[in-house]
């Protein structure tokens, strides 16, 4: 996965960027620098990069309206950055006319994607003033009033990602609507709730009617919607936001029915209400006017899922930086990262998720809400759809998943990320889909031939979720979605991808439907995503291939190479024996082997 | 069914031949026979067996579980799957069947019946009928039985006290008795010495062993002395030492009152770049009358490097053995979660439990001081020497993991193996006080060898593709440790080793005289069994199991065996030519220096040195020297030494493997040390054992590929320019077997096989069969189909190797070196590589 040209490239970004030969570089600098239809310069400007893996570097730096571009002028040592503005969460200077000191007077930038990136400037003459207010300003565009690089962006691919995700379609996938489910358009115009998608599953019994009077008791109205079903126990996950209880305990008889109708579709025993908030924290949000389901949900079970909330996420992963950026902690490595606490929630929500799939594979209904619905919720839903229903553990499955969970189902990106917005410390960002990426390659790790999507993929997944380049996670529901016209004026990341699948292919899939995957969640078999989150180490940088992946390829490049051999043999030899007649191509060159074995090899040739 | 209450339960005296009169019917006489369908060893017994038990399997099984029929004879724990294959009554005895565990490889015996689990042990009594029984094993295996409804609670009980009364409890004396309960028999005896060794590989047990090595390195000016052939000079020393050619064994003789158990310093490799690694005990007896007695000491320290030195200090940063046993016991007991105590480290402060082990603080500071020891032979034309207070324990570690990160030859199974004869069991490593198998020596007690094994699984978790030996090869090895069987381990040195497979009484054999010992002839019928080598994997693997130990392809074509020692091409060495002749430096804490009294007769009170020598230590080499160790620094980054290396190796196969040690590069061996663990039923593929990673599927058909096109290329049918230049390398060959070339090798055959008693064919192209060449042989069956595939060329030359050089030479341009896989990979690797 390490770009081999480039020692500080911005690894799935930069796909545009083409290998500058060193020749190029003593030419006009910068002057190579591939732009993206519709990206423009901005300023460009002398400058030393404090890298801080190799001292001070000197060089220049470009910005445009979706980039910082650095490159370094010394051709030993080459350092090229490839920032999109996106991944920039803060820019402050750094040091004052009159600071002492070699290249302390400057730019500091943090970034949403675990680096800072320090800048020094001549202190002659204010020579940061220009770049400065420039950054800031194409850094936050909405902010200043400008459009967000995906707007702007003209370029084109030759699929259309916006296509990947039809609700009436995935319903129809998973054999809805029958005669326990129905669909239903009461969303239409975001009137029962304003962060939902428009179409929504319900159950089949349940009137027009008794979805507003429930939507009255569930937070933000949002109210049980079916996510999934499994095909033979028909046990569904539900997903909803937390009733309505407050201080003085209020029920609601129409959301106790409407529970007991989702139960009573297969049959359920009991409904099993996953709530993934400590209960402690499900308490306190009494005092809020929300709560939880209580005893006199009689036919229902409540199972506290002890996930922490967005601010301890957050906390968590800023603790996690330190540790690893710029420089990884050597002496106690094991104990600073248990002190994060990064892998205990990672384990946490992967074990939540767990005990879902378990409960819907043995044939019980379940309901899964936290606060509001749309993080800790989102997270266990996909996750748990990802232990159960392989086709969401292909490459366009898998698009749909996140279209459908996290997208349409009003995970707030824009507030979670803060796409293109100065507050960098507003209490609203949180890493909670950058979790669920997390988890998901921890499934990836523990089974290596469950996914046709390779870790490429996740890793352009979180790149793309910053860089604004896409309009897929911009905003925070469909509403505003619609309101700002996503679909018909930005390209959706899946156009991207989907235009060179072959790129995110997992060359180890072997598909196998029906099976449940339940990863080990304990910290004995977690990692750390060293190839995510340290990325940024040029130490780890050499690794980042996956080894197995690297003998894979080493192995497909002798196969080549044999059966290159073996053709040319075969044409200098006049009369070939029979044997070898049949060898020119792969299938029959394994001839001589058992057939059924290679049937699932999946080559990507 | 032997009589006895199900709740009260004292030891009993069970005599084995009782039980076997009532358990075993077939005679003494079998090799190995069948009983109830366990394939015994000649003279086992089976003590007690239940049936309709079901097994837990592991990840590398393929999980969940197996019905069969649990055994424990007294000598192990069995388990026979319902439909496995009836045993098969000629072949050959094999000690542990796949699903076997050795009794002396049980640590604590635990059962679990409804809600509860009891420890049991020899003398306990068991109030309730146990539903599972979990031995925990020392190789930190732990194996799990589950006893079904279906299972006789008679047969539960029986077999749960059977095992925990018979399973070798820790105490002196025991070994022996599982010993001779493995090998004591008669038949066991003389199967045994009739064992042919392995010859792929170098036992370093003779001075031609020594010699091949040499050979094998390019080393010159360095000779194989048995002037300690009788121990007389050093008694943990090997028979055979190298030393310089120029030090006469006479001369040799005075330096061994100078070193620690006069282990002086011997030759242990030399880097293809002309330096050599030796090693050495700490100085003694700093008392030197001679001046000759000085000369000589520093030709044998400076080896044939007359200029430069380093003494590379292991004392220092290096754990000590009991930090290395306080370690390890602290992993396991982290490690196993033990249901019987129920006490088991919250999996939220895993982590930092793991840290506090140190047992990845001391592989890392292992492969460190190995990365810098490679990194200085790197530079060429020095000599290294490591320095240990005893040369027993780190100087093992240190010297062999510089070989594996240096020597591709070290990563392949028989290289490995010689490495390890080589530097721990020739070289005198403790394994008997070490692993302590008789418990009578817990102070000693520090598994080295195991750590040793952690850092080349460290490497082979970074360099996967680097290695031809496989996880499976190391955890097999780490098991073999904890089997008091082998004579790879049973003893501290080679002298120890010689003594018990010697007669009592004689303690001198004549140096050609000696090998014959290792087999002693039935007739002396000592007591104790003979003890075969560890090396001997078909004793305890299957066919199946050991296919694992390498991967199928190779990832480096072979080298050629000979290193000429030469291999100073590369610009980026700094050959330090300016050196003063007789520099030594210290090497201690990533840092050179000379202290004056590094080399003790060089130090001021010592005035016979000063008189020859006059010139004061210099440190001018410094500079020079630290430049070496900081490419290693440089090299964890890309732009650094190992730019060129990309994922298809470097250009220079001797470029070492130097491994990342950042604390997120470091990682645990799960699939060793957790794979007990009751509570995880993690795996790393989930596709089970009959259907292979698609990585394997794709090396398999490498290997199918390979051979039809070696094969197809020594198919010298039609162009007679391919035969040209053969014949002219062949030409022994050629001379006896004229015109053999005209004819495809599947033909000639198809017609001299069945004549030919030469041995079956392999796909391993180690085979020097000489077959008889007819040369007339027409083709019989010109249509013969392809089962040829594997067996090649082999008998068209005299030696298969050379045979498999020539075709490899013709039409691949270059088979090893980098430029092919590089340049092939830009064509075929999967387009998102290039896209970056």
């Amino acid at each position: 996965m390490a770009s081999p040209v480039s020692v500080y490239n911005s690894n799935a970004l930069d796909t545009h960027i083409s290998s500058s030969s060193r020749e190029s570089l003593k030419m006009e600098l910068l002057a190579d620098v591939s732009l993206l239809p519709g990206e423009e310069r901005i300023i460009d400007k002398e400058t030393i990069y404090i890298c801080p893996f190799n001292g001070a570097v000197k060089g220049k730096v470009l910005i445009t309206n979706y980039r910082l571009y650095f490159k370094s002028v010394d051709a030993d040592v080459v350092v090229m950055l490839d920032v999109p503005l996106g991944a920039i969460s803060r820019v402050e200077k750094m040091g004052g006319a009159s600071s002492r000191g070699e290249n302390s007077y400057g730019l500091d930038i943090t970034c949403k994607d675990m680096r800072n990136l320090r800048f020094a400037l001549k202190q002659e003459g204010h020579s940061r003033r220009d770049i400065f207010e420039l950054l800031f300003k194409y850094a936050f565009p909405l902010s200043h009033g400008l459009p967000l690089f995906a707007y702007v962006t003209q370029e084109k691919y030759g699929e259309n990602g916006w296509d990947i995700y039809k609700p009436i379609e995935e319903f129809r996938r998973q054999g809805l609507p029958n005669n326990k489910w129905r669909i239903t358009f009461i969303n239409k115009n975001y009137e029962l709730c304003d962060t939902y998608p428009t179409v929504l599953a319900v159950p089949f019994k349940s009137k027009e009617e008794d979805l507003r009077r429930v939507a009255a008791f569930r937070s933000k109205g949002r109210i049980p919607v079916l996510s999934w079903i499994h095909r033979e126990n028909q046990a569904v996950i539900v997903r909803c936001s937390q009733p309505l209880v407050g201080m003085s305990g209020k029920r609601n008889k129409d959301d106790e029915r409407y529970l007991d109708v989702i139960r009573e579709a297969n049959d359920s025993t009991k409904l099993t209400i996953y709530d993934a908030r400590p209960s402690v924290n499900a308490v306190a949000n009494k005092a809020t006017g929300g709560g939880y389901e209580g005893d006199e949900y009689q036919s229902a079970e409540l199972v506290f899922l002890d996930i922490q909330n967005i601010h301890v996420m957050r906390e968590s992963l800023k603790k996690l930086k330190d540790i690893v950026y710029p420089n990884v902690e050597e002496s106690h490595w094991l104990s600073s990262l248990e002190s994060t606490h990064w892998l205990e929630h990672v384990k946490l929500v992967l074990s939540g998720a767990i005990q879902v799939a378990d409960k819907v594979s043995s044939g019980n209904s379940v309901l899964v809400h936290c606060s509001d619905g749309w993080d800790r919720t989102a997270q266990l839903t996909s996750l748990a759809m990802l232990m159960l229903d392989s086709h969401y553990r292909t490459l366009r499955g898998f698009q749909v998943l996140i279209e459908k969970e996290w997208i349409s189902f009003g995970h707030k990106f824009a507030s979670r990320i803060g796409h293109g917005d100065k507050n960098h410390a507003d209490q609203d960002r949180s890493p909670v889909f950058v979790q669920f990426i997390d988890c998901v390659w921890q499934m990836t790790k523990q089974f290596p031939t469950a996914f046709e999507f390779n870790e490429r993929l996740l890793l352009t997944i979180l790149d793309h979720l910053y860089s604004c380049c896409f309009g897929t996670f911009l905003y925070n529901c469909e509403s505003a979605r619609d309101q700002h016209e996503v679909r018909l004026k930005t390209v959706s990341l899946w156009s991207l991808v989907n235009s060179k699948m072959e790129m995110y292919l997992n060359p180890f899939y072997t598909p196998e439907s029906g099976r449940v995957l339940y990863p080990v969640a304990s910290m004995r078999h977690l990692e750390l995503w060293v190839t995510y989150y340290i990325r940024w180490n040029p130490r780890i940088r050499q690794q980042q291939q996956s080894p197995v992946e690297q003998r894979y390829k080493e192995l497909l490049a002798l196969r080549d190479e044999y059966l290159k051999k073996l053709e040319e043999l075969q044409l200098s030899d006049s009369s070939p024996s029979s044997r070898l007649a049949n060898t020119p191509n792969t299938s029959s060159s394994t001839s001589s082997t058992p057939p059924q074995q290679y049937t699932h090899l999946q080559t990507p040739l | 069914m032997l009589t006895g209450s199900k709740t009260t339960f004292k030891v009993r005296q069970m005599l084995p031949d009782i039980k076997e009169r009532m358990l075993s019917q077939s005679g003494v006489s079998a090799r190995s026979r069948d009983v109830f369908g366990l394939r015994c060893l000649p003279g086992e017994c089976v003590l007690q067996r239940a049936v309709m038990v079901r097994k837990k399997l592991t990840a590398r099984e393929g999980r969940g579980w197996v019905s069969g029929t649990l055994f424990c004879t007294h000598f192990r724990v069995a388990f026979v799957p319902q439909d496995s294959p009836k045993p098969d009554d000629n072949a050959d005895p094999v000690l542990l069947g796949d699903h076997d565990v050795a009794l002396a490889s049980i640590e604590k015996v635990v059962v679990v019946g409804p809600n509860r689990t009891k420890l049991v042990t020899p003398n306990s009594s068991l109030k309730f009928t146990p539903e599972e029984l979990v031995l925990y094993c020392r190789d930190l295996r732990v194996i799990c039985f589950l006893f079904d409804r279906l299972t006789p609670d008679a047969q539960v009980i029986e077999i749960t006290y059977t095992i925990a009364k018979t399973y070798q409890p820790p105490k002196p004396g025991s070994v022996l008795s599982f010993q001779n309960a493995a090998l004591g028999s008669v038949e066991m005896k003389q199967f045994l010495s009739n064992r042919r060794r392995n010859t792929h590989m170098i036992w370093f047990e003779s001075a031609s062993d020594w010699e091949q090595e040499l050979e094998r390195c390019g080393a010159t000016g360095w000779r194989v002395s048995s002037v300690n052939d009788r121990f007389e000079m050093s008694t943990s020393l090997p028979r055979c030492i190298v030393v310089p050619q120029k030090v006469l064994d006479t001369e040799l003789k005075k330096s061994f009152a100078h070193f620690n158990e006069g282990r002086i310093p011997r030759w242990c490799w030399r880097h293809p770049r002309g330096s050599d690694l030796l090693r050495m005990a700490s100085f003694q007896n700093n008392i030197y009358h001679e001046k000759d007695d000085i000369r000589n000491l520093e030709m044998i320290l400076f080896g044939c490097q007359s200029s430069l030195c380093v003494v590379v200090e292991l004392g220092e940063e290096l754990p000590s053995p009991a930090d290395i046993q306080l370690a390890h016991s602290r992993l396991r007991a982290l490690c196993l979660g033990d249901i019987s105590t129920s006490v088991s480290v919250p999996d939220d402060k895993w982590l930092s439990t793991l840290e506090s082990t140190h047992w990845l603080d001391y592989t890392r500071s292992c492969l460190r001081k190995a990365s810098e020891v490679a990194c200085l032979l790197r530079g060429g034309h020095l000599t290294v020497a490591l320095q240990e207070a005893d040369d027993r324990d780190m100087g093992c570690v240190v010297s062999s993991l510089v070989q594996v990160m240096c020597d591709p030859h070290c990563r392949t199974q028989h290289g490995f193996q010689s490495l390890v004869q080589k530097e721990w069991v020739m070289a005198g490593h403790r394994f008997n006080s070490r692993i302590n198998y008789h418990r009578d020596n817990d102070k000693e007690e520090a598994p080295v060898f195991l750590l040793f094994l952690d850092c080349v699984w460290q490497l082979l978790s970074q360099y996967p593709s680097r290695f031809q030996l496989t996880d499976d090869f190391l955890l097999a090895l780490h098991d073999s440790i904890h089997l008091p069987l082998f004579s790879s381990f049973l003893a501290n040195c080679q002298r120890e080793r010689c003594k018990r497979s010697q007669n009592p009484g004689q303690s001198y054999t004549p140096v050609n005289g000696w090998r014959d010992v290792l087999h002693p002839d039935s007739s002396s019928d000592s007591s104790d069994p003979p003890l075969p080598s560890v090396w001997d994997w078909s004793l305890q693997y299957s066919k199946h199991r050991r296919d694992r130990f390498t991967q199928p392809v190779p990832p480096i074509p072979p080298l050629q065996p000979l290193l000429n020692g030469n291999l100073n091409t590369n610009p980026d060495t700094h050959r330090l030519t300016d050196t003063i002749p007789g520099s030594v430096f210290l090497l201690s804490r990533g840092t050179f220096s000379c202290p004056s009294n590094l080399l003790p007769w060089r130090s001021g009170s010592s005035g016979v040195y000063k008189k020859s020598h006059r010139r004061a230590p210099s440190s001018e080499n410094v500079p020079g020297l630290e430049r070496l160790l900081k490419a290693w620094a440089l090299a964890e980054f890309p732009q650094g030494l190992t730019s060129t290396s990309g994922p298809q190796g470097p250009l220079d196969p001797y470029e070492p493997l130097l491994p990342l040690l950042m604390g997120p590069c470091m990682g645990l061996w799960r699939e060793c040390y957790l794979r007990g663990a009751l509570h995880a039923q993690a795996f790393s593929h989930p596709i089970s054992a009959n259907h292979p990673h698609p990585v394997e599927r794709l090396a398999r058909e490498v290997q199918q590929l390979k051979d039809k096109l070696a094969q197809v290329s020594t198919d010298p049918n039609p162009p007679a320019k391919t035969a040209e230049p053969r014949r002219t390398d062949t030409n022994l060959n050629q001379n006896t077997n004229n015109g053999t070339f005209l004819f495809p090798a599947s033909r000639s055959q198809s017609t001299t096989m069945p004549r030919a008693t030469a041995p079956p064919p392999t796909s391993t192209n180690h085979q020097t069969s000489r077959g008889p060449l007819s040369a007339s042989a027409p083709s019989s069956r010109p249509g013969h189909k392809d089962n040829g595939g594997s067996n090649k060329h082999t008998f068209l030359f005299g030696h298969s190797s050379v045979a498999e050089a020539r075709p490899d030479q013709r039409h691949y341009p270059a088979p090893n070196n980098a430029k092919l896989p590089k340049s092939n990979g830009i064509q075929t690797a999967p387009p998102h590589d290039r896209a970056l």
